[in-house]
C-alpha cells in the first residue's frame, strides 16, 4: 500500500510561511491499495487537493473512513472535487452514535448555514456506514476501526494488506486511560497499534502544553511515543501538528521522541504534506 | 501478537476507578473480576497488582459471599451478577470475608456498562463498608 499524505495539520488550518513545510492542511491521508482501491482517511482540508488528483483518474468508488466528525476531519468535503460529479460513489465509513445516523451528523455541517449546498443535491453516489465490529475487507486490504480516547465518539483505523500494517489514531489521548507503561491491553487504542510497521499518531502538544491540556483529547509528542513503544510499533510517524507550530519547533521536538524510542523502532518521521511512504516487502 | 483487548468502555471505566477514592471494583461482560481500585483493597484485603483478574467462580472462592443472614450466594446472586445478567441498575448488602479471613459487610451499588444501546461490556459496582453491629 501507498500512504500519502494530503493534510497532517490539527485542529485548524495553518496555512503560511511558517508551516510551508509540513504543510498547513488539516486531517487527510490517501491509503492506495495494491489492487487500486482508494482508501481516504479523514476529509480535512487536505482532501481538496486529493479530488483534483482523483479527477484525473476515471470516475469510480472511493471509501473514506472517517475517525470522527470534528470540523478539522470533516471541513475539506463540500470541496472534494468528485462528490460534485456524477459517477463517482463515495463510501463514507465513520463512528456510530446513539443520537444520529452518520448521514444525518455529516449532513449538519454539509448544509445551511455552514455551507451553501444539503449534501443531498450533491450528484455523486453517497453510502453511509457505520463501521463495523469486526474486521472488513474494502478492497484488497482488511480494515480495522475501534473506539479510542477523545472527546465524542472516535475511531483509530488499522489497514493491513500483503503482510503490512498501517495503524492510524490522529486525535487520540492514550495518557488518560493508563500509564503508558503499564498492562497494554489496558492502553486506548492498543489493538490497533499493536506490531503495526507505521503509526500516524496524535503529537499535538509538547509536554508543557500537555500538562494545561489535560482532557481535550489530543497527546503530547513524548506520549505519542510512549504508546509507539509501549504498541511495539515499527515506525511513528508524529501528526496532528499544533496550528501554532512552526516547521522549525516541529523538527526541536523530533530529537526529544526519537530519543525515547526503543532501538528495534525506526528513527521517527514527521508526517509532512505532499510526502508519500510505499509499504511494501522493502519497508 | 495477540491483540485481545478490552472495550474502550471498560478500559476508561477502570481508568475512573484507578481515581476514585471510593472502593470500586469492575467486571467484564463474562463476569470475572477485571480491577479493583486501591480502596477496595482496603476492603477485599489485598491489592490487584497482588491478585490480578479472577474468574468469578474463583473469586466466590477466595470471598465468599454471602447475604447478611449467612446464606450463601454465587456470583451471579450479588448485586453486580444480578447488574450484569438483568442489565439494570441494583442496589443491595451482601457479607464476605476478606483474604486476611475478616468478616466484611458491604452496600453496593452496580450498574451495566453499555458500549452501545445493545452491548454490555461489563459491571461497575461502586460499595461502602457497612458499620459494625454494636
Amino acid at each position: 500500500m501507498i500512504v500519502r499524505i494530503w493534510g497532517a495539520r490539527g485542529s485548524l488550518s495553518a496555512p503560511g510561511p511558517a508551516t510551508v513545510g509540513y504543510g498547513g492542511n488539516t486531517s487527510c491521508v490517501e491509503v492506495e491499495l495494491a489492487d487500486g482501491t482508494t482508501l481516504i482517511l479523514d476529509a480535512g482540508s487536505g482532501i481538496r487537493e486529493l479530488g483534483q488528483r482523483l479527477l484525473q483518474r476515471d470516475r469510480g468508488v472511493v471509501h473514506i473512513c472517517l475517525t470522527h466528525l470534528h470540523l478539522d476531519h470533516v471541513e475539506g468535503l463540500g470541496f472534494f472535487a468528485p462528490l460534485w460529479q456524477a459517477g463517482w460513489k463515495l463510501h463514507f465509513w465513520g463512528p456510530p452514535s446513539t443520537t444520529a445516523t452518520l448521514r444525518a451528523r455529516v449532513s449538519r455541517y454539509l448544509s445551511p448555514p455552514l455551507f451553501p449546498m444539503g449534501l443531498s443535491e450533491a450528484p455523486a453516489e453517497v453510502v453511509f456506514d457505520d463501521v463495523p465490529r469486526e474486521p472488513w475487507r474494502i478492497g484488497s486490504a482488511l480494515v480495522e476501526a475501534q473506539t479510542v480516547e477523545h472527546r465524542g465518539p472516535t475511531l483509530g483505523y488499522r489497514i493491513e494488506e500483503e503482510g503490512r500494517v498501517f495503524a492510524y489514531l490522529p486525535d487520540h489521548e492514550p495518557y488518560l486511560t493508563a500509564a503508558l507503561d503499564d498492562q497494554p491491553e489496558w492502553i486506548s487504542g492498543w489493538r490497533l497499534a499493536a506490531g503495526a510497521d507505521l503509526l500516524f499518531h496524535d503529537s499535538q502538544y509538547t509536554d508543557e502544553e500537555y500538562a494545561g491540556r489535560l482532557g481535550w483529547g489530543h497527546s503530547s509528542v513524548c506520549h505519542a511515543a510512549a504508546f509507539a513503544r509501549a504498541a511495539g510499533v515499527r515506525q511513528l510517524a508524529l501528526f496532528h501538528h499544533d496550528p501554532m507550530r512552526s516547521d522549525r519547533e516541529l523538527e526541536s521536538l523530533y530529537d526529544q521522541v526519537a530519543e525515547s524510542l526503543r532501538d528495534e523502532q525506526e528513527p521517527p518521521l514527521i508526517a509532512r504534506e505532499r510526502s508519500e511512504l510505499e509499504l511494501g516487502a522493502d519497508w | 501478537m495477540e491483540r485481545k483487548q478490552p472495550d474502550l468502555v471498560l478500559i476508561v471505566a477502570r481508568s475512573f476507578a484507578t481515581k476514585l477514592a471510593t472502593p470500586t471494583l469492575i467486571i467484564d461482560a463474562r463476569g470475572d473480576l477485571v480491577y479493583f481500585n486501591d480502596a477496595a483493597a482496603e476492603v477485599l484485603g489485598r491489592s490487584y497488582l497482588d491478585i490480578g483478574t479472577l474468574p468469578a467462580s474463583r473469586w466466590q472462592d477466595l470471598f465468599q459471599p454471602r447475604t447478611i443472614d449467612e446464606e450463601p450466594l454465587s456470583p451471579e446472586q450479588t448485586p453486580g451478577g444480578i447488574a450484569l445478567r438483568e442489565r439494570r441498575p441494583v442496589h443491595g448488602s451482601f457479607a464476605f470475608s476478606d483474604l486476611g479471613g475478616r468478616e466484611r459487610e458491604i452496600t453496593v451499588t452496580a450498574f451495566p456498562l453499555y458500549s452501545r444501546p445493545d452491548e454490555v461490556v461489563g459491571v461497575m459496582s461502586i460499595f461502602w463498608e457497612l458499620p459494625a453491629a454494636p
